[in-house]
């Protein structure tokens, strides 16, 4: 997963790009089907050292879960929960260009979440 | 009055609404739940979902209910599903519809709906019967539900694990037997799936903090129910996340019913 260099201290955007992308386009026409999310961890959960990422439309929420889950290096056994507006959960399927349209403000869409060991 | 470990709003909330400071945090109680599946079952009808509110006979008792048709989703292979989400664009069309509403008032099959299900779309379609059902002991919404195939064969315990959503399947290889059983329906007493209440409370209650703390209401079953649904293919279209309003009085102390001392009001 292809990362922007970050320093320690600082809270930069990132990419959330795919393995096969090996080359980031910045021109007009790409930054338009890219979303601004930012990130915010819910309770005890880590924070992402990088909150804000710039991340396809098409792109689904299971596939940012993936992301995230590997970003906090999480384990087998835990599952992480992901939230709009801090009221309900986005279907795994759901693109977030879609949650973005809907759910969007300052042109970002902000998204908590929350890992757990729970299930049920 | 006594001190409470409150923050003020809180409090105030409490009071204003006539709240018992006894009712727990993130649970709700039978009559929330079933204020909140009212709310939910007038925006079901508006959409067509399909959802019904069942009673048991002599009974105050009830449930939600819809059926629903999807396929099955056997993944036999891991890293195919990561590679096919890998190569995810705005327009897959290999991404299969894991479940489909019915639309229809009589509670039987449409056909129409067979059509509708994806080209390429591999596997067997598979009839699903959504249950959602008040827990006394936990004090949430369960889902229950059955699987079977159009000609009336049902999915094993083992079926059902092998389709759950992909998103969700790692945590639940590691922990099958605390996820999804099956077990007797508490009202019909016929062997059902069910997805374990244990933990409901511990993703609901990121959402009831936040509530409690904007003094913002939610509806508990429409939250509840978009974590839960879309682990076993129960899609809950997004309109229900906005449309659907809240039930007054909804939002709860951040305080265990153990911890809480009664307090004269």
């Amino acid at each position: 997963m292809s990362e922007n260099a970050e320093s320690p201290t600082e809270t930069q955007k990132g990419d959330v790009t795919t393995p096969q992308q090996t080359t980031e386009e910045s021109g007009t026409a790409d930054e338009k089907k890219k979303i601004d999310v930012l990130l915010k961890a819910v309770g005890d959960t880590p924070i992402m050292k990088t909150k804000k990422w710039s991340v396809e439309k098409g792109r689904t929420v299971q596939s940012l879960s993936q992301f995230i889950a590997r970003f906090l290096k999480m384990e087998p056994n835990e599952q992480l929960f992901i939230y709009v507006n801090q009221s309900f959960s986005p279907s795994p399927d759901q693109e977030v260009g879609v949650l973005f349209e809907c759910f969007g403000s300052d042109g970002k869409l902000v998204l908590h979440y929350c890992k757990s060991q729970a299930w049920g | 009055m006594e001190e409470e470990e409150e923050a003020v709003p809180v409090r105030t909330l409490l009071a204003n609404r006539h709240i018992s400071p006894e009712m727990s945090s993130c649970f709700l109680d039978e009559e929330k739940f079933r204020q909140c599946c009212q709310l939910f079952l007038e925006h079901s009808d508006s959409l067509s979902d399909g959802w019904r509110w069942e009673s048991v006979k002599d009974s105050h008792e009830g449930y939600l209910r819809k059926t629903a048709l999807g396929t099955s989703r056997r993944r036999s292979n891991p890293d195919q599903i990561s590679e096919r989400e890998q190569q995810q664009t705005s327009s897959d069309p290999h991404q299969e519809k894991t479940s489909l509403s019915l639309q229809n008032n009589n509670d039987g099959i449409d056909d129409g709906a067979l059509c509708c299900l994806r080209e390429g779309s591999s596997g067997v379609v598979i009839q699903y019967e959504y249950h959602i059902l008040y827990s006394n002991s936990y004090q949430t919404p369960v889902l229950y539900f059955r699987a079977s195939t159009l000609d009336g064969k049902s999915l094993s315990l083992e079926d059902v694990w092998d389709s759950v959503h992909s998103n969700y399947r790692q945590r639940l290889q590691n922990g099958p037997w605390d996820t999804i059983t099956q077990q007797e329906h508490p009202l019909l007493g016929q062997s059902f799936f069910v997805l374990h209440p244990c933990r409901t409370e511990e993703f609901m209650r990121p959402v009831m903090q936040a509530a409690l703390e904007a003094d913002r209401q939610v509806n508990y079953v429409v939250t509840w129910l978009s974590v839960v649904g879309p682990v076993v293919g129960l899609d809950v279209p997004l309109s229900y996340c906005t449309q659907v309003p809240a039930v007054p009085h909804c939002t709860f102390n951040s305080l265990h019913p153990a911890a809480v001392e009664t307090s004269p009001d």
